[in-house]
């Protein structure tokens, strides 16, 4: 009893740290931009379809197709900034959010023109084989890729909070005019936002996808997500650690006790609901901002 | 002179043999009669419609050339890209019927289902479609006809064929999803039948996401529960999610079952290799696109080799000819019960009510349909074919497998 139920928590608690490391994403973006990206799950297939063709298009073993991937990422990043948010500097959050819209339908259709809506195998980067403790059982891929989340998130809060970059960053979001006159460069911000918004997105996708399939369909991940990321407030990247955690817990425990007797999938459902909630009660989420306007 | 005259006359008669000879041979084949056919070139179909459309082509062609010659009839399908989306489905419909008012529809999947069905009926246009049907569409005076039954009566028919292998009651772990009722409804239907039956338990039903993280511990659990089979009719990605998770359990004993559209060969490939499916079942009632479906492979040989059919043999080519196949019978036997000039809607529907269309005039791509006003099916005398990988390779484990009779759930 006690094993089942401490396998529901722990799974639960590394499939949302799962989504804690593909809601920094958003983050990340919103850190540095004040610009909520809906494409965030199409920014997941990107990552993820790089290396599938590296690794199993291209033949290059994984240790060197990886931080390529990471390199052609941040490249997708970068371009995607240039083309799309550059000019924006100065317009309206609206506008930008409206683009990233836009972006997602983009980026979808460009997948389905270039690689197909065939299901492809993904490269298995991490041991299939689970460790058993006990009762527990426990995939590798989402132990490592638990490890991981809270690494990138510890690095990324001491890179906002604690370098002279990242303050620039957020001051950039802050108010872009404010920012120029003060001889930041809010392009180059934003910039490095989404170029570490699509690396992210890409390691979100090799520990999502690690010996599993591909397809379009993997940006279902990006939406999944969302509730983490408002649950800890848009800004705050070391909450995204304990919201994912609270939020694949509430999950795991709704699928292993309520499912069985409800027969349907509530797991899926009150992540959202919970979401819903907070936005009633706390827009700000548990460790967003609170912002004081003098009037 | 009078020489001349007569080269003149002869040269003349002989236009006019000609020409009589051509009026009466265009005569002959120039009762057209156009199609509506639903494809999905810009949508989540987009990369395999080329296949689908390109094996309907080919098996039109083929009947242009053998009965509608005969016949006088030429049929032509003019192609509507609905982009396997309701809403572009009912849109363009109304546009369709105006131009065409087609005496049948080749329909595509559930979009066309959720879009027309409650216009057909007013419409008189019947679809003829190249699926299983579903529980939520199984009304009575149907103008959506599937040559097959729902999924879960497929999955019920391979469960009771299991169980007989098995020699002993089967317990069954259905995996699924809420993403789309159609999902939801195969696991209804087979729920419905396990009711029922004393050779089938459910273990435990698993609904997840199209594209899950990892299902292992899930699986784990209706394994505990005493799991020997998974139906999984959803998608190729939640076959791999399974089959990853079994493979983690070290539960290769188990086998999955899927269905033709997350078959075998596409799950094996999204897995890296079709051996992973050794052991593994696809049930569904069309052909079994491997050789040893003798009169389907010979068929689709001739249309390869005369026609030049450049679709591989697979499910996909399966589907395309076999839908049809269905379709063209439907109207053949319209044309010599009511003429070429009274082929309607209305009329081919009648055909298709009180008429049988056999396995063989298909080529045993279906089974035998008789369909009646109670559903879009035939709810007698159909069977499926079972699919399998034994050695590695592809192979027919079962044929002509009766498919149970279910209430409707």
């Amino acid at each position: 009893m006690i094993g089942e139920f401490l396998d529901y928590a722990i799974n639960g608690a590394l499939i949302g740290l799962l989504y804690a490391l593909v809601a920094m994403g958003f983050v990340v973006i919103y850190r540095a931009s004040k610009v909520f990206n809906f494409a965030q799950g199409e920014l997941v297939v990107v990552g993820g379809f790089i290396v599938w063709w590296l690794t199993l298009g291209m033949g290059l073993p994984w240790y060197f197709a990886i931080p390529l991937a990471f390199l052609l990422a941040a490249i997708v990043g970068y371009v995607i900034e240039r083309l799309f948010f550059s000019k924006l500097v100065g317009e309206s959050v609206f506008s930008m959010v409206m683009v990233t819209i836009g972006l997602l339908i983009l980026i979808r259709g460009i997948v389905l023109v270039v690689f197909g809506a065939q299901v492809r195998p993904f490269p298995t980067i991490f041991p299939l084989k689970p460790i058993i403790i006990g009762d527990v059982l426990i995939p590798q891929s989402l132990l490592y890729g638990g490890i991981l989340a809270v690494i990138i998130a510890l690095a990324l809060s001491w890179f906002f909070n604690q370098t002279r970059t990242g303050l620039k960053m957020t001051a950039s979001a802050e108010d872009h005019q404010v920012a120029l006159s003060m001889g930041i460069s809010v392009r180059m911000s934003i910039a490095a936002a989404w170029v570490m918004g699509s690396v992210i997105s890409t390691i979100g996708a090799i520990i999502f996808l690690s010996g599993k399939s591909l397809t379009f369909l993997a940006s279902e991940i990006g939406f999944i997500a969302l509730p983490v990321a408002l649950l800890a407030g848009l800004e705050s990247i070391g909450g995204l650690i304990l919201a994912g955690i609270i939020m694949g817990v509430v999950q795991g425990l709704a699928e292993g006790y309520l499912d069985p007797i409800v027969g349907g999938s509530v797991g899926s459902i009150l992540p959202f609901f919970i979401m819903v909630f907070i936005l009633f009660v706390r827009p700000t989420g548990l460790f967003g901002w609170k912002t004081i306007e003098r009037v | 002179m009078k020489e001349k005259m007569n080269i003149r006359r002869l040269v003349i008669s002989a236009m006019a043999g000609v020409a009589l000879a051509a009026g009466s041979t265009a005569a002959k084949a120039e009762k057209t009669i156009t199609l509506a056919a639903f494809a999905d070139y810009t949508g989540p179909y987009a990369d395999i419609m080329p296949l689908l459309q390109g094996s309907r082509d080919k098996a039109v062609e083929w009947w242009n050339d053998t009965v509608g010659k005969e016949m006088g009839v030429s049929l032509k399908l003019k192609i509507y890209d609905t982009r396997y989306d309701t809403a572009q489905t009912a849109s363009l419909w109304p546009g369709i019927k105006s131009e065409l008012n087609p005496p049948a529809i080749f329909g595509l999947g559930g979009p066309d289902v959720a879009a027309l069905q409650q216009r057909l009926p007013d419409d008189k246009v019947p679809s003829l479609m190249g699926t299983a049907a579903y529980g939520f569409a199984w009304k009575e005076n149907p103008w959506i006809l599937n040559p097959r039954a729902t999924y879960a009566h497929e999955a019920s028919a391979f469960l009771q064929w299991y169980a007989k292998q098995k020699g002993g009651a089967v317990k069954v772990g259905l995996v699924g999803s809420e993403a789309s009722p159609a999902y939801v409804d195969m696991i209804k239907g087979v729920e419905a039948f396990a009711e029922k039956s004393s050779d089938i338990e459910v273990a435990g039903v698993l609904l997840t996401t199209v594209q899950p993280a990892d299902l292992t511990s899930q699986v784990r659990r209706l394994v505990k529960k005493g799991a020997e089979v998974m139906i999984i009719q959803t998608n190729t990605s939640m076959v791999v999610a399974v089959k990853r998770a079994l493979q983690a359990l070290g539960r290769s004993d188990i086998p999955v079952m899927t269905s033709s559209h997350n078959g075998l060969p596409a799950s094996g490939r999204a897995l890296g290799d079709v051996k992973q499916m050794e052991g593994d079942f696809e049930a569904y009632g069309m052909a079994i696109p491997s050789p040893e479906s003798v009169d389907a492979y010979n068929f689709y040989t001739m249309l390869k080799d005369k026609y030049g059919l450049n679709v591989p043999w697979n499910v996909l080519s399966v589907q395309g000819i076999a839908q049809t196949l269905f379709t063209v019978k439907a109207l053949e036997k319209t044309i010599k019960r009511v003429g070429a000039d009274n082929v309607t809607g209305e009329e081919v529907r009648k055909t298709l009510m009180t008429e049988k269309i056999t396995s063989e005039e298909m080529y045993g791509f279906y089974s035998s349909l008789s369909f009646n006003e109670g559903g879009p099916f035939p709810t007698e005398g159909m069977s499926i074919n079972i699919g399998t990988i034994k050695d590695g390779k592809y192979a027919v484990a079962a044929t002509g497998i009766p498919v149970p009779a279910i209430e409707k759930w």
